[in-house]
């Protein structure tokens, strides 16, 4: 069982934010954080998913200004060759429920991962997919918003903070 | 209500030793509106289905929806169990045998209630001059009847439907109604979308043959429960019917604008077959045999009377071992889709007069364009389509090139492109977006989204035909449908047409257009030096064409096969034309019709004293 209360969790959850764009208060609301976190070092394995958790903790311990944390992220986690593809995919999980399976290319470098494969993480994460708050739209087939809704201007506009 | 099971589900046993007053082979609209209307008025009625039963209850389709959900690819098969012995179509090939030159390609679903679980549920009528298309321009075939043998029926069957619309907006685009009449709900309100579009293209004039047309905006007339009009049925309204399963609660609510008609929707809004079974299952006097799988339709040669419905019947959907059973009515119905009917009766070895049997095959082709609006006009909200173009429906252009109808989808450019999943891989993958800004991004690239969606006509073509080959079989021997189908330039002129129609409207909105269409795309095709893609319509009819002879059609008005007058072919498969309307409807005023026919017939043969109630297994 996952420990709740293991930094690496806290870790998790603060590159979520980061990579996300939505608050914690609102990841956390999502309900599944523990589940992706769970599943995600479930296919990773518990060394590799750390070393990427505990460099990104790392970065965050030594941020002074925004954009030398901005240019860091960049060049040691999403432009690395070993975790780039990884936090995409966390990215995608977060917004679409769904791990990809890791391009070839990484499986080349670092190995096949026996759970590795194109999946939903669960059918009760999907509605919780953060594509649909971001565009200010409920789930397809879940949340339905209420009849006649749709007549009403959109929720999101262009350049909001 | 309450359903006893225990008495509408039966086994092969009972079934080989009752005799009923009509044998149907599906569930689907058609059906369900025969086997309805047949055990309302005291008729015993046999139903086989080729599925599993498991989809009447709350808890069944609340699996259907789970299944989306956790579907990677959600297309409009994906909420649906996957069942080797009876495959649904979806993709290019995967049940179909294509065999060119062009490809057919989309999808119908093989479930309880049919492909109206992953129907649209847009129920636009036929026109007046869609029933006279060769006597009015000389083009396809025209129809037995006319429009005013078919509008009582259409009536009937936007009733079952529970079809909401605006009859005025309709009659704009030339469709005619009874005086006073009203449909059961008020029309759904146009999306924002629809709103923003329809400000800056309504009355654009375009020229088409010398003749000028001018751009309007209307709502799809839809089956999805809305909001009643109290003035329906001379002011007595209207109440909107949910599934009929035990508890109110499971009943069909109002649509609550969750982008998802297709391929499931949540609440059960959307009509689908499983209401009318409902209320036939009610009656006490329709068996149903489910994972009977019909094969043969025999007949007497003497006579040409069907005598016998022979189906294989499967224990486990992952096994291809089955028994064999056998069905026998007074009459007898072929529900399964214009597809399955046809493989079922060239299959069956049945007499084929017109030699028209599988032939004729239609679909409505659609054309799809794609731009950015200069705003954010909101993208995923509402039903899919609320409003669309009505103008070239009708017209003189018809003696050159199809009609079309034209919609604008709520739900951007997932058809086309596979948004707004294709964009957020995009977005992270290619753009290498994160955080805020990748937000933005979506807003920009998703929010802003128009899709125009062109469905044209596609005439009655003599070479577009199912036919069979022994080579190609499913898991428990059936054959599979083996398709040829090409675009005639009557059809690819107007798809063509379209792109024309797009740039105007695109150009009239500052939108951005995005359409490509891709030469490696199996739809591609090359008309006066510029490329097109079609994407299938699902919308299959014609292979067993109604007319006025068994030299030139396969079946009567009554869709009664001239060759087997005791075997009715119901389903779009008997209409020689399709216009532009999307077919349900149409398929569903037939079925009412058919019905009343073999009521006409069955009770000439015995006539109903006392309604008979069907003994219990």
């Amino acid at each position: 069982m996952i420990d709740i209360n293991s930094p690496e969790f806290e870790y998790f959850l603060n590159l979520s934010v980061v990579l996300t764009g939505f608050s914690r208060f609102h990841l956390q609301g999502t309900g599944v954080a523990h589940l992706y976190f769970e599943t995600i070092r479930d296919i990773l394995g518990e060394e590799l998913f750390g070393e990427l958790l505990n460099i990104f903790h790392g970065l965050e311990l030594e941020k002074t200004e925004q954009s030398i944390f901005s240019d860091r992220l960049r060049s040691e986690i999403l432009a690395s060759e070993k975790f780039g593809p990884i936090t995409r995919n966390i990215i995608k999980v977060w917004y679409m429920a769904t791990w990809y399976a890791l391009p070839l290319s990484w499986r080349d470098v670092f190995g096949t991962k026996e759970k590795d494969r194109t999946f939903i993480i669960s059918p009760q994460a999907y509605p919780e997919g953060l594509l649909w708050t971001a565009i200010g739209v409920n789930p397809p087939g879940a949340k339905g918003p209420g009849y006649g809704t749709w007549s009403e201007p959109p929720l999101v506009s262009l350049n909001q903070g | 209500m309450s359903l006893n099971r225990e008495v509408i589900n039966v086994d092969c046993e009972t079934v080989f030793n009752t005799l009923y007053d009509a044998v149907i082979v599906g569930t689907g609209v058609a059906g369900a509106i025969v086997a309805k209307e047949l055990s309302q008025q005291g008729k015993r009625v046999l139903i086989l289905e080729a599925t599993v039963e498991k989809d009447f209850t709350l808890a069944g389709f609340q699996s259907y929806v789970e299944t989306f959900y956790g579907a990677v690819e959600k297309n409009p098969n994906s909420p649906y169990p996957t069942n080797p012995n009876v495959q649904s179509p979806t993709n290019y090939q995967d049940y179909f045998v294509e065999q060119g030159p062009m490809t057919l390609s989309g999808s119908y679903t093989r479930v309880l209630g049919g492909t109206t679980l992953h129907w649209e549920a847009k129920t636009p009528r036929m026109l007046r001059e869609d029933f006279k298309l060769y006597k009015t321009y000389g083009q396809g075939l025209d129809w037995p009847i006319s429009y005013d043998d078919i509008e009582p029926y259409y009536r009937k069957a936007e009733y079952e439907l529970g079809v909401c619309g605006d009859v005025d907006e309709q009659k704009k685009l030339g469709v005619e109604f009874a005086p006073g009449y009203v449909f059961p709900m008020k029309k759904l309100p146009p999306s924002y979308l629809d709103q923003k579009v329809s400000e800056k293209v309504e009355g654009t004039q375009v020229k088409l043959y010398d003749q000028d047309y001018t751009i309007r905006f209307s709502t799809f007339p839809q089956a999805r429960n809305g909001e009643p009009n109290p003035d329906y049925d001379h002011g007595n309204g209207f109440v909107p019917h949910g599934v009929t399963t035990v508890h109110p609660v499971q009943y069909g609510e109002r649509c609550q604008g969750n982008a998802n008609c297709v391929p499931i929707c949540p609440v059960q809004a959307k009509y689908d077959a499983r209401r009318t079974l409902g209320k036939a299952f009610e009656t006490g006097r329709v068996h149903v045999l489910y994972q009977a799988v019909a094969y043969k339709v025999e007949h007497n040669s003497e006579n040409g009377h069907v005598t016998a419905i022979h189906y294989k019947h499967y224990k486990n959907q992952n096994s291809g071992e089955y028994t064999i059973g056998t069905a026998r009515g007074t009459l007898y119905v072929l529900a399964t889709n214009a597809i399955e009917n046809a493989r079922l009766l060239l299959g069956s070895e049945l007499l084929n007069t017109s030699g028209m049997i599988g032939r004729h095959l239609m679909d409505h082709p659609f054309t799809l364009a794609w731009a950015l609006m200069p705003e954010v006009t909101g993208t995923m909200r509402g039903p899919l389509v609320t409003s669309g173009i009505g103008t070239f429906r009708k017209g003189k252009f018809r003696r050159n090139q199809s009609a079309f109808a034209v919609d604008i989808h709520n739900d951007g450019w997932g058809w086309a492109t596979g948004s707004p999943k294709g964009e957020l891989e995009d977005a992270v993958d290619n753009k290498h977006k994160y955080g805020q800004e990748l937000r933005q991004t979506l807003i920009s690239r998703v929010s802003r989204q128009l899709l125009l969606a062109f469905m044209c006509e596609l005439l009655p073509e003599y070479s577009n035909r199912v036919t069979i080959d022994p080579n190609y079989k499913d898991k428990l021997g059936n054959y599979r449908p083996v398709i040829n189908f090409n675009l005639p330039d009557y059809s690819r002129r107007t798809l063509a047409y379209t792109r024309k129609v797009s740039r105007v409207i695109f150009e009239r909105l500052g939108a951005e257009d995005f359409t490509h269409y891709d030469s490696r795309d199996p739809a591609y095709f090359v008309f006066e030096n510029e490329g097109y893609v079609y994407k299938g319509g699902n919308h299959f009819s014609g292979t067993h064409i109604m007319g006025t002879t068994n030299k030139n059609s396969v079946v009567d008005t009554y869709l009664r096969c001239w060759d087997h007058q005791n075997l009715f072919l119901v389903g779009a498969g008997s209409m020689p034309t399709i216009g532009s309307s999307n077919t349900t409807l149409t398929i569903a005023a037939l079925s009412f019709r058919v019905a009343e026919e073999m009521l006409r017939e069955l009770n000439s043969i015995s006539p109903n004293l006392q309604p008979a109630t069907l003994p219990a297994r």
